[in-house]
């Protein structure tokens, strides 16, 4: 068994005076493709950045890469953030900046401040960002504008950002839900690819139950804040997709019901016939 | 379509009712004369037509030093006034400084705000003596207190979630700063800087009025004496310049934004 590299205990987040968050236990070992399904509101994204430190717990242990969080400390703060890359459903880069600048942006963190002020990165760290770009096929594309590129390439800036702070771990929230469903299979391949080459542990939120069953080893239910399943892909059935959407379709939120449920049972079960591909 | 109801007209009437008699009033306390406006008319089109005419054209020198003099005072004082109003204008933006620095940063710059330029340029003449210095101070301070609060808005504009993408790279607050925050500001940045320039030319042209040096300090000279013919000359370059450096702002936001 591989080395634990996230552990929750007895989790609370509290925001605004809800819960959207109580879990009372949950591991993760490195190397492990761990995929979290669930409605919206149920805590997906909440989850992700509490790992990622953005998120601080009102209760209980969060353990992360040997660090107890939140890190006080600013400069540990920041090597526990360079550790973790994250991509996110907006690719949240600089629109402004070229593909190259974005890409060094993974490199702040381990480079001096005058370094990185002035523009002066050694040889090794250019290499870094020049292996990471190469590695998402954008290697032609670095002087373009990243406002002026399509949403799964503007996706493969964000992997490659993530990819150059040299990670041990990779966070991905929603990363394919503002793509159309052409790309969605590329950019979760890259991903794939990415993740097995460089041994890094994968946790990622799924609009859609079939991928994350398609893309990950484990999946983990989430409905309102906790967790309601945590099974290996190959255990995860229709009917448990089912329990996973109806159960929030009968809470308040009716809007809920209307779009992604409904939308996300359907998918799920026009497509769970199908025989599940390994990639 | 619902049809409006009474109580809607009343509303309605009675707001048209309370404007149009402030209006009134207004023009009332101005003095507003129609038949001053008609006598006044032929008196300015003279001043031009023939007063002005033939302009007494001042030593080259003397135009070339006071225009010299009005755009030195517009760039030192733009450039300080910018120096300051970059970092107060971040620290006045609520989505990136605490609230007890921001807060108190931000009623400072409405307060600096609030001085109009001339009124400022008496204070200084007062304290620092005639001559460009106090102008270009009056310029200065109150860039910032006008620069501060584009920054200010132009930062709390900004996309949280890039900022936040940076930081989870591992960078610092001031590495966010430069390559997550600045990138995103710096177009309008210095599109606010190019529009205050603009303004800050027509400032300082009449800074000289009160004594602050420049192409206004020849125009107050000239009318006092009642050489129309010597003043038109300085208004003329006056009018240049503002002219000129509003091209120049719209050209420069023209290719910024």
């Amino acid at each position: 068994m591989h080395e634990r590299i996230v552990r929750l205990e007895d989790v609370r987040v509290t925001i605004d005076e809800k819960e959207v968050l109580a879990i009372d236990e949950l591991d993760i070992r490195q190397g492990e493709r761990v995929a979290i399904i669930g409605s919206s509101g149920a805590g997906k994204t909440t989850l992700l950045r509490l790992i990622k430190g953005f998120v601080t717990p009102t209760r209980g242990r969060v353990e992360v890469l040997g660090q107890t969080l939140p890190i006080e400390n600013g400069k540990r703060e920041r090597e526990f953030h360079r550790m973790i890359g994250m991509i996110h459903q907006h690719f949240d880069l600089i629109g402004r900046e070229s593909v190259w600048r974005n890409v060094i942006h993974g490199r702040l963190g381990s480079n001096a401040l005058w370094r990185t002020v002035l523009g002066v990165y050694p040889e090794r760290e250019l290499r870094i960002c020049l292996d990471a770009a190469r590695e998402v096929n954008l290697d032609d594309k670095l002087h373009r504008a990243t406002r002026s590129l399509s949403g799964g390439e503007l996706q493969r800036v964000a992997i490659a950002r993530a990819l150059a702070q040299q990670p041990v771990m990779m966070l991905a929230d929603e990363p394919v839900s503002n793509l159309d469903p052409a790309l969605t299979g590329s950019i979760l391949d890259l991903l794939m690819a990415i993740c097995d080459a460089h041994g890094l542990t994968l946790l990622m939120n799924l609009h859609l139950p079939d991928l994350a069953r398609q893309y990950a080893h484990r999946v983990i239910a989430l409905q309102e804040g906790r967790i309601l399943w945590d099974l290996a892909s190959e255990d995860v059935s229709p009917e448990r997709i089912r329990e996973v959407y109806r159960r929030g379709a009968q809470g308040e939120d009716h809007v809920e019901l209307e779009s992604t449920g409904a939308a996300a049972i359907g998918w799920a079960l026009g497509r769970l016939d199908r025989p599940v591909h390994d990639t | 379509m619902p049809r409006p109801s009474v109580g809607r007209w009343v509303v309605w009437i009675g707001l048209f009712t309370t404007l149009s008699a402030f209006l009134y009033w207004s023009f009332l306390g101005s003095e507003f004369s129609a038949q001053r406006l008609w006598r006044g008319v032929p008196q300015l089109v003279s001043l031009f037509s023939s007063r002005m005419v033939p302009p007494e054209w001042p030593a080259a020198e003397t135009l070339w030093q006071a225009s010299l003099e009005t755009l030195h005072t517009v760039v030192a004082g733009t450039f300080l006034g910018a120096l300051f109003a970059y970092p107060l204008g971040v620290l006045a933006a609520s989505n990136w400084t605490p609230t007890w620095i921001q807060l108190p940063t931000k009623a400072v710059l409405a307060l600096i705000r609030s001085c109009p330029v001339l009124l400022l340029a008496l204070l200084f003449i007062s304290a620092f003596g005639l001559g460009a210095f106090p102008g270009m101070l009056a310029i200065a301070i109150h860039s910032i207190g006008v620069l501060g609060r584009y920054v200010a808005e132009e930062v709390e504009a900004t996309d949280p979630r890039a900022l936040r993408a940076i930081k989870g790279t591992g960078a610092s607050k001031l590495q966010v700063l430069q390559h997550g925050l600045v990138p995103q500001v710096l177009p309008q940045m210095l599109a606010h800087l190019a529009i205050r320039f603009e303004m800050n030319v027509r400032d300082a042209t009449i800074l000289g009025v009160v004594g602050g040096g420049g192409l206004g300090f020849y125009v107050l000279l000239h009318i006092k004496q009642f050489h129309w013919e010597r003043t038109g000359p300085f208004l003329l370059v006056i009018v240049l310049l503002v002219f000129g450096s509003e091209m120049l702002s719209w050209q420069i936001r023209k290719r910024l934004l």
